[in-house]
């Protein structure tokens, strides 16, 4: 269901999952774009030079993820802060998943609280963090 | 073993590093993209609304991390989150001012000890002194005993 107004939205409601493209040919786009092109975050080998077990996924990009989820489930949120905390290192080329579920409705002022993880094929929790979204 | 107060009072809310943007817009594009962005604002520079994503200045680092004469503690610092407050849409072709300063400090005791929590703010202004966004860094520092 797409999601436009407050009234739309349930205290509760999952959103829809998804399945950010941890590649690290997306990564290195990524960080291309961002201008943050430091070799634990393109090369598996340089990575493991560092003592990492491969290249990590930016946090930003985790953020990233999560902001993008939001916008997947209601494309005109707009997002009035967003808090992530790097818990444990999201790895380049390992599948992760994305989780949503919203935690507060606010209807008088169009205010959603949505908490977000992100975790691993293991179900290990990567990511977590906590979105204030506006529905107008 | 610094003492916490003192450093807030010394250092808290107090400018070090200022640094000027450009916002290109191919790469908010492929910024967007890379996240899975699919909401025409952000990946499509024809939409009336076109505008950096929310993360977007999460990216902008400061030219310091920390003021010239705060202290070391001994141990290493960890990107431990990010957070973002959007204010005002980023357009592309804008240059953004950043000014950064300490915004929180606090610590937490663990079974290994003292971690430090450093809570850098990023504030960015528009050419016209708007202020868009705030971009906060967390930084943890387990530290060493001195012992």
């Amino acid at each position: 269901m797409t999601v436009s107004t407050i009234q739309d939205v349930e205290f509760g409601e999952e959103l829809p999952a998804f399945k950010p493209d941890t590649s690290l040919e997306n990564v290195r786009i990524f960080v291309a774009a961002a201008g943050w092109g430091a070799a634990r975050f393109t090369d598996h080998e340089a990575a493991r030079k560092e003592g990492l077990p491969g290249a990590l996924v930016p946090g930003i990009m985790s953020q990233g993820f999560l902001a993008a989820m939001i916008h997947q489930w209601a494309s005109d949120a707009r997002i009035v802060k967003i808090d992530t905390v790097f818990r444990a290192p999201v790895m380049v080329d390992q599948p992760h998943y994305i989780t949503g579920i919203v935690t507060d409705i606010n209807a008088e002022d169009s205010y959603v609280e949505i908490d977000l993880t992100v975790s691993n094929e293991a179900g290990e929790t990567r990511v977590f963090g906590t979105a204030t979204v506006n529905l107008a | 073993m610094e003492d916490v107060e003192t450093l807030r009072e010394k250092y808290l809310n107090l400018d070090y590093d200022e640094k000027t943007f450009e916002v290109d817009q191919d790469k908010i594009i492929a910024y967007a993209k890379a996240c899975g962005e699919i909401a025409p604002r952000f990946t499509d520079p024809t939409h009336a609304d076109f505008q950096a994503p929310p993360t977007f200045p999460s990216s902008l680092m400061a030219g310091r991390h920390l003021p010239e004469d705060f202290p070391r503690f001994g141990g290493i610092g960890m990107d431990a989150g990010k957070a973002v407050e959007p204010m005002l849409p980023i357009r592309p072709g804008v240059q953004l001012k950043g000014r950064t300063h300490l915004h929180d400090i606090y610590t937490k005791t663990g079974r290994s000890g003292r971690m430090i929590f450093l809570v850098s703010r990023m504030e960015l202004y528009d050419p016209e002194g708007k202020h868009v966004a705030n971009a906060d860094t967390s930084t943890v520092i387990r530290e060493r005993s001195s012992e």
